[in-house]
């Protein structure tokens, strides 16, 4: 815990200039079957930052997270209420195209999931589908992307090479570049290097810092170290709950609620 | 008895499970190709089966055999491909769904001699397309059409759902996502799947007596017009394929060297069916290092 504030003291409210609103979330409700997995949840979530949530295993923050791109429409038994207003729009209504709302909502999963193809095509064929056919902008894009990452030195050489030949720290790189390569406006990363090794967590997390200069960033972690040090805003969910949300040296220095101080002194979780 | 000696018999009743099987298979195997290899000559692959005299061939059988397999596969992998895609990605949960998957099920454990009578009745007498090439590969297409839904389904099934997501969250459709990422992936186990399925079919031989018949016309491989009554792509004519013709010789055959026609058969048979598994499986690499990118 002393660690912990030390690490973010020199990181007040002060020095941050908030930026505008680009998600409302309001009054968030998500259901499996009759398990009432996400309650009443409400918060902002702002552009161009980096906003971290954290909690326990089965808090509901990675169920939360993927309704923000409508991933849970996979889960035939999921079911949400409430808005989470993006761009005057509610990304909830059914009659959203979730293509669309995914293209400028990117997500990256917590185990890497290159495709089994070339590392190339890793890149281009999402582009392909989005409508670049111009082979000089796809070869473009994919070498802006991999340099954005960088990955480019590591990689330029192979790209005709298997994705799945990169080792787990490059393969996240890539799944980074690949969606950045759709030019997304927010970037959703669902635990993105509990999969890792220190050394490429820690390249993730400068690689991130670097992304909320151009994107708005929302980071799933079960680390509450690596939220403290990148996070401007951090959320902590608790059994489904939003116990408490605000600037992430508040949250980390002077939790308002007991279980908040709890879980950030590692008492439970 | 402690949990080391307990783990000692495990292994080796695996081991010797295992040695059975692989010497039940090398003496059959064995036996086959030691008794056929002899018959076999450049003269029996190319010559007509004969009736009454020594000395016949397999040209015509051998013929009839890969013509009737590759109407069923192609009868049978884009249908069953389909199917089985429809019912790992699309099918939701339900009544209907599990309907149709018992009914795969009860179809795949048909006896082949049922839907030999069902082809019979069907596409023989019903559609009137007689003992024909034709009839033959739409009663295999019965007995071939669960194997390919089932290894769709299981193929597809047994990816990781991380590929699917990973193609959905980049904004890619659910069809884009299984044509361009899912079916490349799963083609491997697929394509596995169909091999097999194409060897049992290439020896099947109940389902044809009654579908494919026990005879063949005078074919004349100088003919390619699949109109005329004996051109080998003829659909409409009776085909009796190499399996078919093993045991037709073995019943009910009249002429003296049933025993060297036969076995030469059969060992042609096998190594047709093994010469068309490493193919394939070479292929099958070929194919899939294209679609994913060389190591």
């Amino acid at each position: 815990m002393i660690q912990l504030e030390t690490k973010v003291a020199n990181f007040t409210k002060k020095d941050i200039t908030e930026k505008p609103v680009q998600i409302h979330v309001d009054k968030v409700n998500i259901y499996y079957g009759t398990n009432h997995a996400v309650k009443d949840i409400s918060m902002p979530i702002h552009e161009k930052s980096i906003t971290a949530l954290i909690g326990p295993s089965g808090c509901g923050k990675s169920t939360f997270i993927r309704t923000i791109n409508r991933m849970n429409d996979l889960i035939p038994s999921a079911r949400c209420e409430g808005t989470i207003e993006y761009k005057g729009a509610n990304i909830l209504n059914p009659k959203i195209d979730v293509v669309q709302l995914r293209k400028a909502i990117g997500m990256v999963f917590q185990q890497p999931n290159p495709f089994p193809k070339s590392i190339r095509e890793n890149i281009q064929l999402p582009l392909k589908f989005a409508g670049v056919r111009n082979k000089k902008e796809l070869q473009e894009i994919t070498e802006d992307c991999l340099k954005y990452v960088g990955l480019w030195d590591e990689v330029k050489d192979r790209l005709d090479r298997s994705a799945t030949g990169l080792s787990g720290g490059q393969q996240q790189r890539l799944c980074i570049a690949r969606a950045l390569a759709l030019k997304p406006q927010v970037i959703l990363l669902d635990e993105p290097t509990s999969a890792l090794d220190p050394v490429s967590s820690s390249k993730i997390e400068e690689l991130l810092l670097q992304l909320k200069e151009d994107y708005t960033v929302v980071i799933v972690t079960h680390n509450m170290q690596q939220a403290a040090r990148i996070a401007d805003y951090t959320a902590f969910f608790y059994q489904g709950e939003l116990v408490e949300f605000g600037f992430t040296s508040d949250l980390f220095n002077h939790p308002e609620k007991k279980s908040t101080a709890d879980y950030i002194s590692g008492r439970f979780g | 008895m402690n949990s080391k000696v307990t783990n000692r018999i495990a292994l080796s009743l695996i081991v010797l499970c295992a040695g059975i099987m692989a010497a039940i298979l090398l003496a059959l195997l064995g036996y086959i190709l030691v008794n056929g290899v002899t018959s076999i000559s450049w003269r029996f692959l190319t010559s007509e089966s004969s009736t009454f005299l020594a000395g016949g061939g397999i040209k015509d059988q051998l013929w009839n055999s890969f013509y009737v397999l590759f109407l069923t596969m192609l009868l049978t992998v884009p249908i069953g491909v389909c199917g089985g895609i429809y019912l790992a990605e699309y099918a939701k949960p339900g009544k209907l769904t599990s309907f149709i998957r018992s009914c795969v099920e009860v179809l795949a454990s048909l006896p082949s001699i049922v839907v030999g009578m069902f082809g019979m009745l069907l596409f023989v007498n019903y559609f009137q397309f007689r003992y024909s090439v034709l009839s033959g590969a739409l009663a295999l297409t019965v007995f071939n059409l669960p194997v390919i839904v089932r290894v769709t389904e299981d193929g597809f099934r047994a990816l990781s759902r991380h590929q699917k997501e990973g193609g959905l969250a980049l904004g890619m459709t659910h069809w884009h996502t299984i044509k361009k990422i899912l079916l490349p992936a799963a083609f491997p186990s697929i394509l596995t799947g169909v091999i097999l399925s194409a060897g049992r079919v290439f020896g099947e031989s109940a389902a044809l007596l009654f579908t494919a018949g026990l005879s063949t016309p005078n074919l004349d491989f100088a003919n390619w017009n699949p109109a005329s009554p004996n051109s080998p792509l003829n659909m409409f004519r009776s085909a009796e394929t190499l399996s078919v013709h093993i045991w037709a010789v073995n019943t009910n055959g009249i002429i003296p060297d049933v025993q060297t026609v036969a076995n030469g058969s059969a060992a042609v048979l096998v190594i047709c069916v093994l010469l068309f598994n490493l193919l394939a499986r070479g292929v099958g690499k070929w194919i899939h290092q294209k679609l994913s990118g060389k190591a």
